[in-house]
Parts: C-alpha cells; structure tokens; sequence
C-alpha cells in the first residue's frame, strides 16, 4: 500500500453507486416483515387509486346542465360544480356584477404574488402595491365609482370574500404584530406589560368569541362614527387575533439572537430604528419564518369561522350551493371542490415558506 | 495632561451589578496615538471598563469624556462617540445575514449618511488593508474565525474611528489563526491609532503597548510601560498574575 494520497475524483474513493434494483431490496424488500408490508400498501394504494379513479374520472358526469343525469351515474357528479360555481365562489354578490368579484380576486392574487418577490421588499414599494391593490379592489367590489353599482359588504361572498378577509388580516396584522412583538421587547416598563397584557388577554379568548364580540356586542359599546360596517370591525378583530400570535412568534426570532448583534451595531453607532429594522428583524423573520407560515396557513382556513357572524366565505357558500333539492346529494363533490381550492392556496403558500427558507438559508452558508 | 488633550479620560468611575462592585474608583487617561493593553484575570472588570467607554454598559458614578465629550444620559453624546469610538469583540458579531462588504458598508451609510459608491470605495480599501478584499461578497458564515475577526476590524475601521477598543479579539480564535489578527492589530497601531486592548497576547503588549494595565478585582492595580511591567513588576497581583500567564 503507498502512502501516497489519491486524488478526490480518484473512483476508488467515492462510495459505491447504488442500481435502482438494489435501492429497491434494500429499502422495500429486506426480511420477510418488510416484504409483506410493502406488498400490502401497494395493493391499498392501487385499490385506493382506483376507486378514487373510478369515482372521480371513470364513471363521473362532467357537463350535465341538470341532476337527471347524474342520478343513474354511479361516479361524481361534476356537474354540480359547472351549476353551482358561481355561487360557491361568489356567494350573494349580485349575479349580473360577478366579473367585478371576479376581477376582484385577481387584483388580490396578483398582490400577494407581487407582496413575495424580493425586490419589492422596501416600504415605500410594498405599500404602493398595498394601497393600490386596497383602492383597486374596494372600486371594483363596493362600487359607487366609475358608474358602477354600489354593493354593501354583506353582500360579499364567496371565495373573494375568504380572499379578502385573509389579506386584509396579513396586512393590518402583520405590521401589528411587529410593532407588538418589538414593544414586548421595550426597554419601557409600562409598554412592554401593556403589550404583554394584551397579547395574553387575547390568546386567552376563543377567536369564535372575539369575532362574535366585535359583530355584535362592540357597536353597543362605541360612537356610531367609530363602528364602521359589520366587516371592517370583523377584519380588525381577527387582525388583532393573528397579530397577538404572530407577534410571540417575531418575539421568539428575536430572542434567540445573541445580544453580541445589538452591541456590535450600537458601536457602530446606529440607533433603535436603524438596529432594529437592518439587523434585529431581518435575523428574526429568518429565526421564525417556519412558525409565521404556519400562522399564515391556519389563518386562512380560519376565515371560514366568520360564517358564525353572518358572512358567506367560500366553504358557506358551498354549502348553500348544494342547499336546493336538486343539487342536494352531491355534497361530496361540492366539498372536493372547495378542498381543492383551499388546497391551491394553501400549498402556493407553503410552497412560498419552503422557496424563502431555502433563499435565506444560502445567505448564511 | 488635561482633558483637552486626552483622548479618553475616566476619573472616579464606579459601576456595580446589582450589589457586585465591579468598577471601583477608576481613573485612566489615554492620550491620542497612545495604545494601552489591560490584563487581568477573569471577572476582574477588564471588559466592563472599556464597554463603559461606548456605553454598552452604564457607569453609575464618577465621568467618562471621549475628545472633550461627556458620557452621560444625552443621548446625542453618546451617539457622537459611538461613531468616534470602534469596537472589535471577542466572538466578532458580524452581522450574519449581510455579505462582508455590506457589513462594511452598512454604518457609513446609515450614520455617516455617505452615499453606497464611497462607502464602498472605502470598505474595499480597508478590506485590502486587512488583507481580504477577495472575501468580500461572502457571508461571514463562510470565513474562518480569523477572516472574521479581520472583517469585524475592518467593518469599525470604515467608520473611520478616532479611536479602537479591542475587547479579547483573539481569545476566541484557534491558535494558528491570531497571529493574523494580531498582524493586523500591529499595523494599525504603527500607523498611530489610538487603541485599548483588553489582550492576554503578552507578546503583543511588549511589541506595541506604550502602558500596560493590570486590573484585579475592578481595580487598576498596576501600570507601567510593558518593559517595566513585564520585568519588574511591584504589586503582589501583578507578580502572581504575570506568574502564571507566562509559566507556560
């Protein structure tokens, strides 16, 4: 043997490649317990796929304009989706004005789309787009401008409600949460306990009860001029909800940076604001950018508790769709629809966590 | 010296945590160019003197001045200081989720309000003074302990500081990698830097100090030129101190 060392390229010293055959033994099929259990999830899965298949897409009618058809159909009833549609993902909005709603929808997709690209990551940028986006979609969902007609909001509905419900609550709730999150952190004894109370007061209370209480009770409470409509109260509420969470989700981020950051960059000389939004937030976003998307992702399967409070979101006003005799036994399909958009919304966003974690991860190696 | 020409000057300063006297009646005068190195075993308030010169602590009697300018609760002298004073830590604290060049650049910007083209410029020549301007579009997590403290001293010498407060800049660094730092920290005190260091390099304190500081206790016990320091110590501390950093 010579002592020579080899090359890294040198074959003999990479490990072993594996063939697919031998991944496939030595994962699936090694030992007799193994074995049976692999066959029997093929066969589960192979059962499961082809029901499901047969339901769904075999045995299914698509494009019926009525239930007759699907009555001797042993498969989905699709149609009742092309029936009902407008209904599930517009609710109560007045029929001949759904484009508004529609567009609407839009407007609020493409601000979020653009709300995640980097570089309009500055204040000034982000709230061009927010305010623009606000003003956008307000015209087009209430009216009143540009000759169209007025629509109040509890006549919103629909999946542009559950959108707007939810993005009006990240944007009010998340320069909340930061403003709590840091005041929890004040130096202020009186500021840091106030924000501390009022984060505990509100995890504290079901956001049932919350949502319920500024529907119904708060207007008892405040000036007629101070109530706004049902929706706006509703929409801070729940904005104060998920900032309260949000907030100790920043707060755990920034704790766990070590105090060396904060000193190093006051001697340089930068003050709170300069620390605050160059070195200590950036780190703490990273630090808690898993628990803040999942603040997100249940936040938006939440919107559909304002139906308690009398507002028609998607999954409220898919169970109206199938509310008429004619559609009624077709539930399912109409569940599997709103499944499926909910899904499309949630797995963008999580898909969007997964894009800035990995972003952020090659800053720091 | 009076304070008018005295770069920094402590007199009587007093600081405790909770009920620990940790500063005791400490008087230190620095003048400009001067370089001073403090020693001393551990807890002993090395490090809590020099924090209290940039107000990462607060003294709670007795006064601080840097150039004439007093450390108390107005905040504009403090701000003005913080940018006349650079600091150099033990675990670096670079700022990890910027390149080296933005951790460079960052504070001129925002304190010194200089534009991103001359702060670059700057950051770029003291990278070169440094000895890495190759390093610099990657993130401090990528460089060794030793690339990272010379990029901590570079990000407080864009600044353009007055003055430099080393606080164990080497103790966290692995062995072959100080002399690296020290390099550096030579250079910049033959081009006529002000600096305290709080160092167990004694090597470094017989090349360059013009005083060394024996602190014990919160105490300055000793302090003499390193020559008569290392050789001829007086106090009793001192001797045992000197004793048992050099026996091996």
């Amino acid at each position: 043997m010579t002592t020579t060392a080899l090359p890294i390229s040198d074959p003999a010293t990479l490990p072993p490649a594996k063939s697919p055959i031998s991944w496939i033994r030595d994962n699936l099929f090694n030992g007799i317990a193994n074995s049976s259990v692999t066959v029997v999830i093929v066969f589960l899965m192979a059962w499961l796929i082809y029901s499901v298949g047969s339901w769904a897409f075999i045995n299914s009618v698509w494009a019926s304009p009525t239930a007759e058809a699907c009555q001797s159909a042993t498969g989905a009833c699709w149609s009742v989706i092309n029936a009902r549609a407008r209904i599930i993902l517009f609710g109560l909005y007045p029929f001949e004005e759904h484009w508004r709603s529609a567009l609407a929808c839009v407007a609020v997709v493409v601000v979020v789309f653009l709300s995640c690209i980097p570089a309009l990551w500055t204040v000034f940028r982000l709230s061009i787009v927010w305010l623009l986006g606000a003003a956008i979609f307000y015209a087009l969902m209430h009216g009143g401008v540009f000759g169209l007609m007025v629509v109040p909001t509890d006549r919103w509905g629909g999946l542009s409600l559950t959108l707007y419900i939810f993005v009006s609550v990240c944007l009010i709730g998340m320069p909340t949460s930061i403003v709590l999150a840091l005041a929890r952190q004040s130096r202020l004894p009186a500021i840091r306990k106030l924000a501390a109370l009022l984060i505990d007061f509100v995890r504290s209370l079901p956001l049932l009860a919350i949502l319920f209480a500024a529907a119904l009770i708060i207007p008892f409470a405040l000036p007629e001029w101070l109530q706004g409509d049902k929706l706006g109260r509703v929409i801070v509420a729940f904005s104060l909800f998920f900032a309260c969470y949000q907030a100790e989700n920043i707060r755990a981020g920034i704790q766990i940076i070590p105090s060396g950051q904060g000193e190093a960059a006051k001697a340089l000389g930068l003050n709170y604001w300069q620390l605050t939004s160059r070195i200590i937030l950036p780190q703490a976003f990273r630090n808690s950018l898993p628990p803040m998307i999942n603040q997100f992702v249940m936040t938006f399967k939440d919107t559909s508790i304002i139906t308690i409070v009398g507002f028609f979101d998607v999954l409220a006003s898919a169970q109206a769709a199938f509310g008429v005799a004619e559609w009624a036994p077709y539930y399912i399909e109409v569940y599997v629809f709103v499944g499926f958009i909910y899904f499309v919304f949630i797995f963008s966003l999580s898909r969007y966590g997964a894009y800035l974690e990995k972003r952020m991860r090659v800053d720091h190696e | 010296m009076n304070n008018e020409t005295a770069a920094i000057s402590l007199s009587k300063v007093n600081k405790w945590y909770g009920e620990f006297h940790v500063l005791k009646d400490i008087d230190l005068s620095v003048s400009k160019g001067e370089k001073i190195v403090v020693c001393g075993p551990s807890g002993s308030g090395k490090s809590t003197m020099i924090r209290c010169i940039n107000r990462l602590e607060e003294h709670q009697r007795g006064t601080i001045a840097v150039f004439g300018t007093e450390l108390d609760d107005n905040v504009k002298n403090i701000d003005d200081i913080r940018r006349e004073v650079g600091m150099v830590f033990q675990h670096f604290n670079l700022f990890p989720h910027m390149t080296v060049l933005e951790n460079c650049t960052l504070a001129p910007m925002l304190v010194r309000k200089l534009s991103e083209a001359e702060a670059t410029k700057i950051a770029m020549r003291v990278l070169e003074k440094v000895c890495i301007p190759d390093q610099a579009l990657k993130y401090p997590g990528q460089l060794s302990g030793g690339q990272q403290q010379r990029v901590a001293i570079a990000r407080s010498l864009c600044m353009n500081p007055a003055v430099m407060l080393f606080d164990e800049p080497t103790s966290a660094l692995d062995p072959e990698m100080i002399s690296e730092v020290l390099d550096v920290m030579v250079s910049l005190a033959e081009e006529g830097m002000t600096m305290i260091c709080v160092t167990h390099e004694m090597g470094f304190a017989r090349k360059v100090a013009d005083r060394v500081i024996f602190m014990d206790r919160g105490e300055i016990i000793e302090q003499a030129p390193p020559l008569e320091f290392f050789e001829n110590p007086q106090n009793d501390r001192t001797k045992l101190f000197l004793s048992q950093i050099l026996a091996h």
